[in-house]
């Protein structure tokens, strides 16, 4: 059944179609709420709420835009009101706001010149370091630079400026560089104590 | 030569994220290997997130069945428009002993209780009684199965979802009891027994998922 017609026999609450238009879209979706969350009960869970949401909302959907970007901003909200509720609850103010907002501007020290990326990042490292960042900053992260939404989008998406989504993506790319950077250091140290464990085990 | 240095480097360097670099950053870059460093590290990182988006992950099969659910529960489908296979979906990875158990009972309650063809003339205390026989041990299964899979004394690191889970296990409730009320005034009816049918399965599911978050204590 195409796109289309599903979408057009959803709107008059044809069992199939609602189906069908799961089967189209689940992937995206899920896979949107895992990058944000981390977590795959939560992530089937906030799955569960975004296409509730669309389905409680398709009588509205008019078809001026497309329909999987109508889907996928659904669900970022769906997603990122969770994370504020959460934030709001679990988190203090100091955890989420970066100390360098307060000053304002990024920070100046960009970590020790001697460790390089370049060779030790894979997509599982980043992931964990993206799991580290604080909500809002998580948030533009993965919209721009996992999902490939636009500054313009996002702004619209959060409720913010787009020089405020600019300006949030670049700490949070600076802050992931440090997550890693930590990362690293603490890989070398083990390894370091394991060689050392290993020396005296042969003495 | 550069005419800034690695303190002012900070404020040109969002812009140069973004494609636009400054004529005195690009000096500075190119003689300073601290800063290049930084440039190369975000790129980096900027592609790695590229390279993450490009992957999709599968959601777990039980997520369609608990999402209809709510549809129906909430009005939202027809129901009529719901009627599948029987065995469709049917069989999901059956993560406990117990569950396992349950999911059988269902199977052999649908294929000598609950089935059967409806032009034969079959008379209606007959059904009920066939009814009655198959969901009573099943539901005796499903409660003993739901008393396992919420053990009060483990921890939960996520109370949402498994409230979410909960929440979703009392509208499934919910249904069964319409179903078997609409099966109990129409035994002979065998989309009712359908509906029935899919709403013990979509119970065993929920169990399923609450019994593992319980197991190991997520």
């Amino acid at each position: 059944m195409p796109e289309a017609d599903a979408i057009r026999l959803a709107q008059q609450g044809d069992a199939a179609a609602f189906e069908r238009l799961y089967q189209l879209h689940n992937r995206r979706v899920y896979s949107l709420c895992l990058r944000m969350v981390g977590n795959t009960a939560e992530a089937e869970d906030l799955t569960q709420e975004a296409f509730l949401q669309l389905f409680r909302k398709i009588s509205t959907f008019r078809g001026e835009s497309a329909f999987s970007t109508w889907l996928h901003r659904l669900s970022v909200n769906v997603v990122l009101m969770r994370l504020r509720k959460k934030s709001a609850a679990e988190t203090s103010l100091e955890e989420v706001t970066e100390p360098d907002e307060e000053s304002g501007g990024p920070r100046r020290d960009f970590g020790a010149p001697d460790l390089r990326l370049s060779g030790s990042i894979d997509r599982l490292n980043l992931q964990r370091a993206v799991e580290q960042l604080p909500p809002g900053y998580k948030s533009v992260f993965v919209l721009h630079d996992v999902q490939g939404y636009e500054h313009n989008e996002i702004a619209e998406i959060m409720g913010c400026s787009i020089g405020n989504s600019k300006s949030q993506l670049h700490k949070a790319r600076m802050r992931l560089r440090e997550l890693l950077h930590e990362a690293l250091r603490d890989k070398a140290r083990e390894e370091r104590k394991a060689a050392g464990g290993n020396l005296g085990a042969e003495d | 030569m550069a005419t800034i240095g690695c303190k002012d480097f900070p404020d040109y360097l969002e812009p140069w994220m973004e494609g636009d670099r400054h004529p005195d950053a690009l000096a500075h870059v190119r003689d300073c290997p601290r800063c290049r460093s930084l440039v190369e590290d975000l790129k980096l990182i900027q592609a790695t997130a590229q390279e993450w988006g490009r992957t999709e992950s599968e959601p777990p099969a039980h997520l369609w069945n608990s999402l209809r659910a709510q549809l129906v529960q909430e009005g939202l489908i027809h129901q009529q428009s719901i009627r599948r296979g029987w065995l469709t979906g049917w069989l999901p990875s059956l993560p406990r002993p117990a569950l396992a158990g349950a999911y059988l009972a269902a199977v052999i309650a649908v294929a000598f209780g609950l089935s059967g063809p409806v032009n034969q003339r079959i008379n209606r205390a007959r059904w009920l009684e066939g009814t009655q026989n198959s969901t009573t041990p099943l539901r005796a299964q499903f409660a003993s199965a739901e008393m396992n899979a919420t053990p009060p004394s483990l921890p939960d690191s996520n109370p949402t979802v498994t409230a979410s889970l909960h929440n979703n296990l009392a509208i499934v409730d919910n249904y069964i009891v319409l179903c078997e009320k609409s099966v109990n005034e129409e035994p002979e009816n065998e989309l009712a027994r359908d509906y029935l049918f899919e709403a013990y399965q979509q119970k065993a599911d929920l169990l399923a998922q609450l019994s593992e978050r319980g197991g190991d204590g997520r």
